[in-house]
């Protein structure tokens, strides 16, 4: 019978899904899985309803409502099959039940007394959300977590290890394998990366797919859907015995075989109950089709609670927003000028990400476009945004730059944060502006010529001028793009004497002129 | 560099040098920067004008006697380019592929055992060999290209008589191969004026920072002391006369329709300034070499041949 097959093809389709975009986080590209996993982000829940907010109507940003659609006819397939933070748990709850003694290995039905504090989290996640900041939403969004133990965790492994076999095959001249140019990240992001992977770790060893029916903002706002689905799990009165394998066997911890119940708030379609049940016992069934088996327990009870707690966190968390803004906006101003030599207390922001509100109101922190930049000069911040931009990534000029022809961050981006610009927008979209500081550069102190600035600058915004027959920096403001290079190469020390000022609404710089093509040479005679 | 100084280093590279040891054997350290004017081939310097560069090239090393003057069968080679920057060909702010294949190709057919292309981008390494058309025109020709934008792949060497750049870490490639072909390409450069065959060579070094605080120029000079390439060849056929070393568009360049190749890197250097435009003199990095006696600025003492095409 074709419920017993689900759970094959659930497993195989959650690994496909889950290998495709874990490729795509560590930059291997082709012509398949680029554009499947292309797809698969925009079937991701809040990135997709973040771009809807960026970018509104567009095909690229309807992915949420297909999955409300989908949650709504057969219930959480979200959960078991496209999140790849679900696939991810699934490999801990398997590695868990190695680890654990026989008796602990399997699952048991759990009352939802307890999960007020999941609908309380959601709200305040959403109330977070309306009021400017991702901050939570970007510490519990699966998709989102799934991007940072990729990119600031695998990655690293993952590109160490081919520079290493690339090396060894250098010794035996070989040359086949291209190494990849990575920097390390700062420790304290990977501090955290390690405590949510840690935290997901230890709640799915424990208690199956815990995470996604008590944290998971996703899962909460599907499984409000979810109790409403058109085809929803029953049991059949007849066929069970209630010998109680299908309760084992849930990860979710939904199922109450005494009881005959199922809590489809909870039920992410996993289907491994179909496949444990011999007699089959369990079948979907299309709810509204008249005949009302379908047992209601707890959902009254239930969601007088949650819709409680509900509003009462909305209510609490209005009247303390505002103080968590102004927190996160006094780390934001740049103040105490002076104290630091260079350096702005602004980050710098992807160019395509339009300002430091859209930016941050948007960047759901994945990391996709810290993994994708060919230059690696997109690193995850930490409290450079303030509070309400936590780990959101910045430009960080000091080990590399912005590659001027370079649009890949604008590609990736799943959430709209950094929208999409074409080569000759890129050219002209100033993110921030270089400053040169005179009494600090190596010319005006050293007196011997350098121009890394000027050479590595590719609008020629920072221009060298004569300067007692030498020959010295000067700024072009209105040509500069903010890239970085001139910040890059710039070799004084410990402070550099040209650095970037971030913009935090984006400019416009001055195109550079008409392409004429090369000048003719009249001469034809050698000069020596 | 002290008299006493010097005759002891010279003791002790003629010893070296006089093991023959495999490694050491084709180099000539340090001592060669001390003997100007040793060019090989027919001539001191073959400039050709025309406009098929590739034909251009040809031209100049048959007059030079064909690159088997340089290379011997079995040898191995490593070509350096200027692929300093993700632009394209047309933008010539590197060295232009063909002349690049053609290079390797010449190599080979004198017998080459192995060629080798590499450099130190300023851009992104992977777009700039792409980008470049050097990657894949080298490749064609039958050379392999190598990565230079890692440490790992660079060694710590030391430099005897240098003023400020007594040590540096160079690309192992320079090492390893027996004969090191320059081939840069004619720019404006913006603070050392102009960027020709000794300043292509900051490319083999890891840390081009140290260069520009501790007087770029003096460490331009000081590193051909290390090791002066056995061959240069100029590409100065699209020139950029103005917002170099990048350049901004192709309005920054002028069809020059030159090629210089010479075995003395101040020689050629100062040859392809003129062509430019500029008084050889006024670059900050050749008056040092010359009066570091690296090589010969001043072309009225050279042996020079001329082709149109």
């Amino acid at each position: 019978m074709l419920l017993r097959h689900l759970r094959k093809i659930r497993i195989i389709l959650s690994l496909l899904i889950f290998a495709f975009l874990l490729l795509f986080f560590m930059n291997v590209h082709g012509r398949i899985v680029d554009p499947v996993a292309e797809f698969l982000l925009r079937l991701q829940f809040f990135p997709s309803l973040l771009r809807f907010t960026a970018i509104a109507f567009a095909a690229s940003s309807l992915g949420f409502l297909l999955i409300l659609l989908i949650t709504l006819l057969f219930g959480r397939v979200y959960c078991s099959s496209i999140c790849p933070l679900g696939t991810l748990q699934d490999f801990f709850i398997a590695l868990g039940k190695r680890l654990k003694p026989k008796k602990k290995r399997r699952f048991v039905y759990t009352s939802n007394r307890k999960f007020i504090i999941r609908y309380s989290l959601l709200a305040a996640t959403l109330l977070f959300w309306v009021f400017g900041s991702l901050f939570l939403l970007n510490l519990l969004d699966p998709y989102s977590n799934f991007g940072k133990i990729s990119v600031t965790l695998i990655q690293p492994v993952f590109t160490k290890g081919v520079n290493v076999l690339s090396g060894l095959l250098e010794r035996l001249d070989l040359f086949f394998i291209t190494p990849f140019l990575k920097q390390s990240l700062p420790l304290d992001v990977i501090a955290v990366s390690v405590g949510i992977l840690g935290v997901i770790m230890t709640m799915s060893i424990w208690r199956g797919r815990l995470f996604c029916n008590s944290l998971c903002p996703v899962g909460s706002i599907l499984g409000l859907v979810s109790t409403r689905s058109v085809y929803r799990l029953a049991f059949k009165d007849e066929a069970c015995t209630f010998c109680g394998k299908c309760e084992k066997v849930c990860k979710a911890e939904c199922l109450d075989s005494k009881n005959k119940t199922v809590d489809m708030s909870r039920c992410i379609s996993c289907f491994n109950c179909f496949a444990s049940c011999s007699n089959n016992g369990l079948y979907y069934e299309n709810a509204y089709s008249g005949k009302k088996q379908l047992v209601k327990v707890d959902i009254e009870d239930k969601t007088r609670n949650e819709k409680r707690a509900f509003f009462l966190t909305l209510a609490g968390g209005v009247m303390s927003l505002p103080l968590l803004k102004k927190f996160a906006k006094a780390q934001v101003e740049p103040g105490k000028a002076g104290m630091v030599p260079t350096g702005t207390s602004l980050p710098v922001t992807p160019p395509g990400s339009i300002s430091h509100d859209h930016f941050t109101g948007k960047c759901i922190a994945c990391y996709l476009c810290v993994g994708a930049c060919p230059t690696n000069v997109i690193v995850p911040s930490f409290f450079d945004y303030g509070l309400e931009g936590f780990m959101q990534p910045k430009l960080d000029y000091h080990k590399s730059f912005c590659n001027f022809d370079c649009t890949r961050c604008t590609e990736v981006c799943p959430t709209g944060a950094i929208t999409k610009l074409d080569r000759s927008t890129k050219h002209i979209t100033q993110i921030g502006i270089a400053k040169f500081l005179y009494e600090s550069c190596v010319v005006t102190v050293d007196r011997t010529d350098c121009g890394a600035c000027s050479e590595h600058c590719p609008t020629k915004a920072v221009k060298m001028v004569p300067y007692n027959g030498l020959w010295l920096p000067e700024m072009e403001p209105d040509l500069c793009i903010g890239c970085g290079a001139c910040e890059y190469a710039c070799p004084t020390e410990p402070y550099k004497a040209i650095f970037v000022e971030s913009n935090s609404v984006h400019q416009e710089a001055i195109p550079l002129g008409e392409d004429h093509g090369p000048r003719d040479h009249e001469k034809d005679e050698f000069p020596f | 560099m002290e008299r006493r100084d010097f005759i002891r280093k010279s003791f002790l590279y003629g010893a070296v040098a006089g093991l023959g040891t495999s490694a050491l054997g084709s180099f000539t350290p340090a001592l060669a920067g001390l003997r100007p004017h040793i060019t090989k081939g027919n001539y001191d310097l073959a400039a050709v004008r025309g406009t098929d560069l590739v034909a251009m090239f040809e031209s100049a090393m048959q007059e030079m006697g064909g690159m088997s003057q340089w290379v011997k069968p079995g040898q191995t080679v490593v070509v350096k380019p200027n692929i300093g920057w993700d632009v394209i060909p047309d933008r010539a702010a590197n060295t232009n592929p063909e002349l690049v294949g053609a290079v390797v190709r010449h190599c080979l057919q004198a017998g080459a055992s192995r060629v080798t292309v590499f450099d130190h981008t300023c851009d992104n390494w992977r777009r700039s060999y792409e980008n470049s058309g050097i990657e894949k025109a080298a490749r064609d020709a039958g050379a392999r290209i190598v990565p230079g934008n890692f440490e790992r792949n660079y060694r710590d060497i030391t430099i005897p008589g240098a003023v400020r750049l007594k040590d540096a870490k160079v690309h192992e490639q320079i090492l390893e191969n027996d004969v090191f072909i320059n081939v840069p390409v004619l720019k404006h450069h913006s603070s050392t004026r102009l960027t020709i065959a000794m300043k292509n060579l900051m490319g083999i070094v890891w840390d081009r920072r140290y260069w520009h605080r501790n007087d770029l120029n003096q460490c331009i000079a000081d590193f051909c002391l290390y090791r002066k390439p056995d061959l240069n060849i100029v590409d100065a056929m699209l020139v950029m006369t103005r917002n170099g070393p990048r350049g901004t568009s192709t309005a920054d360049l002028v069809r020059k329709n030159s090629l210089l190749v010479s075995s003395d890197i101040v020689a050629v250097d100062a040859a392809s300034a003129m062509i430019f435009g500029e008084e050889p003199a006024n670059v900050g990095h050749l008056a040092i070499a010359e009066r570091m006696n690296i090589g010969n600025l001043d072309l009225t003492k050279l042996n020079i041949q001329r082709v149109y095409m």
